[in-house]
């Protein structure tokens, strides 16, 4: 399964992190990173694909939503390209 | 108020949020904080290793449901904290994690005793913080207690630079966060009703996340009104009796048989505060294959993560099982689950005239007082204890169920018995489990804790041989502790009184002993080294298939 995941959040220290490591580390892999931040405010874009087919964007999406600097999440479709 | 230093800060803060015990062991980043620390009003107990430190507060933050606290330097202080952290994060214990870390100028340049504890702990913390300015220090206090105790909770790490701790700021006013209120999803609500009047053979399939919501009471009225029969997690015991009429016991690779049969025969599963972990489910797709499913969290990330739920709904429990007020026509599956319960319930007569542990742990049990906690460590001991001792309120039983932290149950007993003085805490162990934190033993004493710890002794690592044996055709390796210390000398030389029993008639004295005895005492006990835990579900087989002892 791939497609693109936008985040926004609060930039604090280690955000980033946090957020590309929970989705390294919940079985997807990291194809494209798109990050803007300014004025405490942080705006991810991560293309992604599963390690395996058990693995849903759904379920990562609602993990990063766990975490405390994560503001909103979006699944959105992929690039045309992105792996 | 003038300016204070950031160490007071960190006192004060701790004193605001109504900490009483800190489980520490000093070093140099810390230092400042330590020098804050007398004449305040917390108490702090040093530990004789780090890792106890976690683990303890890990505890104490499960009986009381506010975040524990520990306390370490920066470098090998922190690092040893991790096992304990991550122990709290695997089983959503609310822990609040301090550690000392090198003066701001020399982060990054490889100082002395500095390591990126921030780093290394980023996947095993729900949150993290390094303070970077001495007057965030009343507010990042007030956000980590809150972020621990709160939803699912979890530990969260504070890494405080030396110099941030020995500058001096004015300190501000935190703003404490609010809860918000969250009310269940009415439509989802009437769904789930639907799915228990249909049903005729319903299960409740109940774990941690009980506790964690202090929803026993609940949980209980759904049972009682529903007439639906349950099962348990490891963390779940307790959340119902477990000498309940309908309580059919642990599900799993451990579990009861009756348990695991009503979870394969059911046509609806309501899964509440639980997870659908493997050492619950074995072989997923076999794992209730008929039934449909309701899921129950607190946590919107586990609805639906490894089974999809027909309905699932994220909230608080207690609101959400309050709600479920439908009754199934399901009298004639209860008592089939009740015939089947009686069918396979655990033998105690064991043949020879040696220790049988789980009648020993029975035994125990039935004679320990209603205000017991069971802390126990990780191995075959740990099953005996959720498959033979009785509990009758989840924070009677304190286990590492997630990370399966060998040397958990000491330091979760100290840490049991601090956040409840007035109840008796047993620690059961195992010889492999118990040399893993054998240190604390001077810790009992120093702060005379009255643990009662019960050492069950095969002389093995007993969970991996029975693996090796079972499914590694039976190729012993590296599980011989046939040349363990004389446990009952060792608690000795720490000033703990200690006894040996080998024979089974030694069980009624020794039970006795351990429960009457007012200080801390350890009763060593040998058991045969060739027993197994049963039931088992071998791995990559469905729960139903699973092994039994020869009857």
């Amino acid at each position: 399964m791939t497609g693109r995941i936008h985040v926004d959040f609060d930039a604090t220290e280690g955000a980033l992190l946090r957020l590309v490591g929970l989705v390294e580390r919940r079985g997807f892999t990291v194809g494209g990173l798109a990050m803007h931040a300014a004025d405490g405010r942080g705006a991810l874009s991560l293309d992604i694909a599963a390690r395996d087919p058990g693995r849903r964007l759904e379920v990562v999406a609602a993990q990063l939503r766990r975490l405390v600097e994560v503001r909103n999440v979006a699944i959105l479709p992929p690039e045309p390209g992105a792996p | 108020m003038g300016p204070v230093t950031g160490a007071r800060m960190v006192v004060e803060a701790l004193e605001r949020e109504g900490v009483r015990h800190v489980f520490g062991y000093p070093g140099g980043a810390i230092m400042p904080v330590y020098d804050a620390l007398p004449g305040s009003s917390l108490q702090h107990i040093l530990v004789r290793h780090e890792q106890a430190a976690a683990l303890a507060a890990d505890a104490y933050g499960r009986v009381t449901g506010q975040p524990g606290v520990c306390i370490a330097t920066s470098g090998p202080g922190a690092t040893n904290l991790v096992t304990g952290i991550a122990n709290a994060f695997l089983d959503s214990a609310p822990l609040v994690a301090i550690t000392g870390q090198v003066a701001t100028p020399l982060i990054g340049t490889d100082a002395f005793q500095e390591v990126d504890i921030f780093g290394i702990t980023l996947p095993i913390v729900k949150h993290s913080f390094v303070v970077r300015r001495t007057e965030d220090i009343p507010q990042v206090f007030a956000d980590a207690f809150h972020i621990a105790r709160s939803g699912r909770p979890g530990p969260v790490l504070i890494d405080l630079p030396k110099d941030v701790g020995m500058k001096a700021a004015l300190p501000a006013e935190p703003r404490v966060p609010e809860e918000e209120p969250s009310a269940p999803d009415a439509a989802l609500i009437e769904q789930a009703n639907r799915l228990i009047a249909q049903a005729r053979a319903p299960i409740l399939y109940f774990g941690g996340g009980i506790a964690i919501a202090r929803a026993e009471r609940a949980l209980r009225e759904f049972a009682a009104r529903s007439g639906i029969p349950s099962v348990a997690t490891l963390k779940g015991l307790g959340g119902i009796p477990t000498d309940d009429e309908g309580f059919l016991g642990m599900l799993g690779m451990h579990g009861l048989r009756a348990a695991n049969i009503a979870i394969d025969q059911c046509d609806l599963l309501i899964c509440v505060g639980a997870r659908f972990d493997d050492r619950a489910t074995g072989k997923p797709d076999t794992f209730a294959p008929n039934a449909e499913v309701i899921h129950l969290d607190g946590d919107p990330a586990e609805v639906g993560k490894l089974r999809r739920a027909d309905v699932g709904i994220a909230g608080n429990i207690e609101i959400l099982l309050d709600a479920l007020d439908a009754v199934p026509d399901a009298a004639v599956w209860r008592q089939r689950c009740l015939r089947q319960k009686k069918m396979w319930a655990p033998a105690y007569d064991a043949p020879g005239n040696g220790v049988y542990a789980p009648a020993l742990l029975k035994r125990l049990s039935e004679a320990a007082p209603e205000n017991t906690i069971f802390t126990c460590d990780v191995g075959q001991h740990q099953m005996w204890v959720a498959q033979h001792c009785r509990f009758s309120r989840p924070q009677a039983h304190l286990t590492s169920a997630g990370l399966g932290t060998m040397g958990y149950g000491i330091p979760a007993g100290i840490g049991a018995l601090l956040a409840d003085p007035s109840a008796t805490v047993i620690t059961v162990s195992g010889d492999g489990s118990i040399m893993m934190n054998v240190q604390e033993l001077a810790t009992l004493r120093r702060y005379r804790l009255p643990l009662k710890i019960l050492l069950l002794d095969n002389a093995q690592l007993g969970m991996v041989r029975q693996w090796q044996e079972l499914f590694f055709d039976e190729n012993f390796s590296e599980i011989d502790l046939s040349d363990n210390p004389d446990f009952a000398e060792v608690a000795r030389a720490f000033g703990i009184e200690a006894f040996t029993i080998d024979h089974r008639s030694e069980v009624e004295g020794a039970v006795a002993r351990l429960l009457r005895t007012p200080g801390p005492i350890l009763c060593h006990a040998r058991i045969d080294p060739r027993e197994n835990v049963w039931p088992l579900v071998p791995p990559n087989k469905a729960n139903v298939e699973m092994l039994e002892k020869a009857r």
